[in-house]
């Protein structure tokens, strides 16, 4: 049982850390709370949906063509959305109140197309899973496992040692110095943009192999990776890991004991605890 | 006649609602998104009084307000060393934890079946049993709050919340105990929002989990922003706006999900149209709501 428990909280914590990375890298670079960060995660899973369901396509491929959708559309909610504000230096608020609106607009779009009822995406009978000292771990889950991990190397290694991944971390240190060295920080936006909803999608995407698929389902990914790229510390990448399997475990753990219907009312009370008291578990946090 | 009634009825709460949220989010400049939360504690509060407890509906209504604006406190206290955006995250956690008990806490409001059956208000011996009956006791209960939130703001009280607003670090300096402030625009907004929710669950009769998504919530945010934040017409003109526009969508024959689904669109729309191009709303100040920042170096830098 204890196994089992340890299984779901590292998928569960893969699945956050993936949706956390995303709201992060957009915080650092933007400076504010992307509350249309779940709507990527939805439209990743809805697009990997019509893909894979209604044009037959591969898994793979239709995982691919629904992430690029999903950073094709971003980019263009962050055009219509956030350029102006940034252009007259608008407070943060006027960002969030700006990325509420864009999160009601696609949250009713899709539940006009799709209607409100869920969807699957998987085709055909549930793969039977393996079993290890007694706990079960599905093929999808493994799936979630490999390919978070991969893309957090990826990740890792492409915002250190290449020239666009360190001209978005300068823009993310000092968007002023950055651009006084020449780094063209609107497009260094566009790419963070297009770069965090990319995982948030791939995140939806995965999620959505064993659960349903439904309108509303980015209003729990936003208060996931709000609190666990909070836990870590908004605006710091490996905290947003830290934080993302942080989430994972203490949720995992805590419905050991309670009911899981309680699942985001752990998930709130950490928010509460990390926002109030802000221990700087990696002592990086940018005030901004 | 009865469609009208029912729009009158229906304004008149979101009014009460985007009234006590445009105190909190327009005069304090305290971001709460969370508003529907303190609209569905008051409604299950009288919901839950009267029908298990047959309360007279005043001391329902005063329960249920001091309730919510008892959850205002609890929301408001811890949240008020927070900036502005943090404090949003806070209040989005606080809804969602709200909706969640209303679904799970199964003992005290039933869950997803909600709670039937809530009787017509009888008040001052009469009873509000038609609807053009209950029209003028919510219109009653709409000048109220259009009056105390007028005093409210013309006060003392209300300049210390939009000089908060402005510069909390100047209203720090003349002496101002700002988290007082704060936490009393949280709870009076709270309280109202309340007061809207029992008027709400004795108008439908049945309420459950459903009323109070978070859609809801930004439903509301989306009538000050849209009306005008710190303007109480605007508030006013934005709440009734906002409720009888999609009636005019039924006319256009969509079909009723359809039809609510595409209001939901417009309002996103709408907030994202307001707050890039007319941040003072329809009928605010626009020397109140700036969103132009100062000029920075990165500014410079641009127009060089």
């Amino acid at each position: 049982m204890f196994l089992q428990f340890v299984i779901n909280s590292i998928i569960a914590g893969a699945i956050y850390t993936l949706l956390a990375f995303g709201f992060t890298i957009i915080y650092g670079t933007l400076n504010f709370f992307n509350m249309a960060h779940g709507i990527a995660y939805m439209l990743g899973a809805y697009f990997s949906y019509v893909c894979r369901i209604q044009f037959g396509m591969d898994l793979p491929l239709a995982v691919s063509l629904s992430t690029i959708a999903t950073a094709l559309t971003m980019v263009l909610v962050d055009r219509i959305g956030y350029f102006h504000l940034r252009k007259v230096n608008a407070p943060s608020w006027a960002l969030v109140v700006s990325s509420i609106g864009v999160a009601i607009f696609f949250e009713s779009l899709i539940s006009m197309i799709f209607g409100s009822d869920t969807r699957i995406l998987r085709i055909g009978e549930a793969t039977p899973g393996y079993s290890i000292f007694g706990a079960i771990i599905t093929q999808d889950q493994i799936w979630i496992l490999i390919v978070s991990g991969f893309l957090m190397i990826v990740l890792s290694i492409y915002l250190k040692k290449t020239t666009i991944g360190k001209a978005l971390r300068a823009t993310s240190n000092d968007t002023e110095m950055a651009r006084i060295v020449g780094i063209h920080t609107e497009s260094i936006y566009s790419s963070t943009f297009a770069l965090g909803s990319a995982l948030a999608a791939i995140a939806g995407s995965l999620v959505a192999l064993q659960t349903d698929v439904f309108p509303t389902m980015g209003q729990g990914a936003l208060l996931k990776s709000i609190v666990a790229s909070i836990i870590g510390g908004i605006g710091n990448v490996p905290g947003a890991v830290f934080g993302g399997f942080f989430l994972g475990f203490v949720e995992n753990f805590g419905i050991w004991e309670l009911s899981s219907s309680w699942k985001d009312a752990i998930a709130l009370f950490l928010l509460i605890f990390f926002i109030l008291l802000r221990p700087k578990l990696f002592g990086m946090e940018q005030e901004k | 006649m009865d469609v009208i009634f029912h729009l009158l009825i229906m304004s008149g709460i979101y009014i009460i609602l985007a009234l006590s949220l445009n105190l909190v989010l327009g005069y304090a400049g305290l971001f709460s998104v969370g508003h529907g939360a303190f609209y569905g504690i008051g409604a299950y509060t009288g919901a839950i009084l009267v029908t298990r407890f047959s309360f007279p509906f005043w001391g329902e209504l005063l329960a249920a307000a001091c309730i919510a604006g008892f959850f205002g406190f609890v929301i408001g206290f811890p949240t008020l060393r927070l900036r502005g955006d943090y404090l949003a995250l806070a209040t989005f956690g606080f809804a969602v934890i709200i909706y969640s008990t209303f679904v799970n806490w199964i003992e005290l409001t039933r869950g997803p079946l909600g709670i039937r059956g809530i009787p017509e208000v009888q008040f001052l011996s009469i009873q509000f049993k038609s609807l053009w009956s209950y029209t003028i006791l919510v219109g009653f209960f709409v000048l109220i709050t259009i009056f105390s939130l007028r005093r409210i703001t013309h006060s003392a009280f209300g300049k210390v919340l939009e000089a908060i607003r402005e510069d909390d670090l100047a209203a720090m300096a003349i002496g101002k105990n700002i988290a007082k402030f704060k936490v009393l625009a949280f709870i009076i907004g709270a309280f109202f929002a309340g007061i809207a929710g029992v008027l709400y669950a004795h108008y439908v009769t049945f309420i459950d989990p459903s009323s109070f998504v978070l859609q809801e919530s930004f439903l509301i945010f989306s009538m000050v922003i849209f009306g005008g934040m710190g303007s109480i017409r605007g508030s006013i003109v934005g709440a009734a706006i906002l409720v009888i526009l999609p009636e005019a969508l039924r006319f256009l024959g969509l079909p009723s999900e359809i039809a609510a689904n595409l209001r939901q669109l417009i309002y996103g729309a709408l907030i994202v149209f307001i707050i890039n191009w007319r941040p003072e709303g329809l009928l605010g100040k626009s020397k109140d709501i700036k969103i132009e920042g100062p000029i920075s170096l990165e500014s410079k830098v641009n127009a060089n």
